[in-house]
């Protein structure tokens, strides 16, 4: 009675996740990277990495060509359509954590041979080794099914956010005692914060999707409990 | 007796109100403590593996079982607040209020017409010349068959393709005005473009009955239906009896994207042997 009946299909959904994380393997190398990249200056490691994103383009393009392929050969339903649409969700995420990166490296030509303020150069620091790890915890909830992991993701996300502050605030002090500012090294630098911070809440998002492929919830929305609150309010005056 | 029905047409009326039925053919017991309620003006369909009491408790609503001479049917399964099993009850004012449409499609070796027109002319409540050709034309549109057999009403009904047939059986079925359409595997023996016919024409009479269908194809059921019962069977460590059983029944959009039960998971899966 509990023989396997798909194999094929469900031996496809499985290689489908493992390329998925394969490829997410490659942009969790880019932030460490990338970031060492940004700080020592170096030029052709940047540039090595900006050809990097190209190939995990094409591992995004083909992974989604693969789940189309399943969502309409075999008609995937309950924790197999979750897996599938899951997957297409987290491939756009990871796929744009590593466009984040490939920016980092740009910003990190834009400002070569410009000196960094020290402490912005430690917060960078914290925060790259900050979205790295919060990146490769969403993608171990992701590859063992952890929905408690991935539900921490968020509280997790907050050290990151807190960071980026942190980082801003250390640009402006920087330049308190200088009077004229580089303002393509400040813009630069706060870009750089930015993308971290982004990257950060790419890992949130695929958290999200791990609650949905394990669980079914999708996930809470503030915004679309909002909007459902204030449609539920006018019901209610009519 | 005729049925009286209890509630007026309002939303989430139940037409069927199933509580802990068995269905016995002689000793066996081919479905086991199923209770379920069926709402009205919504496509039910009914899902599960070969074996699984699906069809069995299909037939159990218009009683077609009865036609089995060692069928039996315990417990209690009420069509509009009425026991549809009580003795009282006409097997066959039951059946006018409650079609059926078959796997195979079966019209009678007739003219298209007449076999439209047969299920009211046995009633009685339709004879004459023009009231029934008005009701044989409405019937053939509800069924979206109008157009294609309006020139040929006198030929025979076995000339026509396999969807067209299917689609006369439903035409024929709803031309008594019945309150229930059961659909026993409508479409396994039509091609997909027949198929999508008649699954188009299942949204459409929804409005004005309640559909439940037993399928084999699960795309379809979650295609067409607003809710699904997932049956399977219960195999007797002891004895090797196989029962049927209900293992649960939801909306169609949760049985399908994140059922409840592991064994509805195991099966809309393909996880299942």
């Amino acid at each position: 009675m509990t023989e396997e009946l798909r194999k094929v299909f469900h031996e496809e959904l499985d290689a489908i996740k493992n390329a998925t994380v394969r490829m997410a393997g490659r942009v969790s190398e880019a932030i460490v990277r990338g970031t060492d990249a940004l700080l020592s200056g170096d030029l052709d490691a940047a540039l090595a990495l900006i050809e990097n994103d190209d190939a995990i383009d094409a591992m995004s393009i083909d992974l989604e060509g693969r789940c189309y392929q399943v969502l309409s050969l075999q008609q995937p339903m309950a924790s197999d359509l979750r897996a599938i649409t899951g997957a297409l969700w987290i491939n756009g995420e990871i796929e744009r954590s590593a466009d984040l990166m490939s920016n980092v490296c740009k910003a990190s030509r834009r400002i070569h041979g410009k000196t960094i303020d020290p402490i912005v150069r430690g917060l960078i620091e914290q925060m790259s080794a900050e979205a790295a790890r919060l990146f490769r915890l969403s993608i171990d909830a992701y590859n063992e099914g952890d929905s408690g992991l991935a539900a921490a993701l968020d509280d997790i996300d907050d050290r990151l956010d807190e960071l980026n502050e942190d980082t801003v605030e250390a640009i402006f002090a920087s330049h308190k005692n200088t009077t004229e500012p580089d303002l393509q090294l400040s813009v630069q630098l706060a870009l750089v914060c930015r993308y971290y911070e982004r990257i950060g809440d790419h890992a949130v998002n695929i958290g999200e999707r791990v609650t949905y492929i394990v669980n079914g919830w999708m996930p809470e929305n503030t915004g679309a409990m909002r909007a459902a609150a204030r449609a539920n309010e006018d019901k209610g005056e009519k | 007796m005729t049925i009286e029905t209890e509630t007026e047409d309002t939303d989430n009326v139940n037409i069927f109100e199933v509580s802990d039925v068995n269905v016995y053919y002689g000793d066996f017991r081919a479905i086991r403590d199923v209770s379920i309620d069926i709402e009205a003006n919504e496509i039910t369909a009914f899902i599960g593996p070969s074996g699984c009491g699906k069809t069995t408790m299909l037939r159990s609503f218009n009683r077609m079982n009865d036609l089995i001479p060692t069928a039996r049917v315990t417990g209690e399964l009420k069509y509009r607040g009425v026991s549809l099993y009580d003795k009282r009850v006409d097997p066959v004012e039951v059946r006018r209020r409650i079609g059926m449409v078959f796997q195979k499609p079966n019209p009678f070796p007739k003219s298209v017409y007449d076999n439209v027109a047969y299920g009211p002319r046995i009633a009685g409540n339709v004879s004459k010349g023009a009231e029934m050709d008005d009701l044989v034309e409405s019937s053939l549109r509800k069924a979206a068959l109008w157009d294609e057999v309006k020139d040929r009403l006198k030929s025979s009904a076995l000339g026509m393709s396999g969807g067209q047939q299917q689609r006369l059986c439903i035409a024929r079925a709803i031309a008594t005005n019945p309150d229930v359409v059961l659909m026993d595997e409508p479409c396994s023996a039509l091609d997909p473009i027949a198929t999508g016919r008649i699954e188009e024409l299942m949204a459409q009479l929804k409005d004005e009955y309640s559909i439940v269908i037993v399928t084999h194809n699960m795309q379809q059921a979650a295609r067409v239906s607003d809710k699904t019962a997932f049956f399977s069977v219960e195999v007797s460590e002891e004895s090797d009896l196989r029962t049927g059983i209900l293992v649960e029944f939801g909306s169609t959009d949760l049985m399908f994207s994140n059922p409840t039960d592991e064994r509805t998971e195991n099966y809309v899966t393909g996880r299942f042997g």
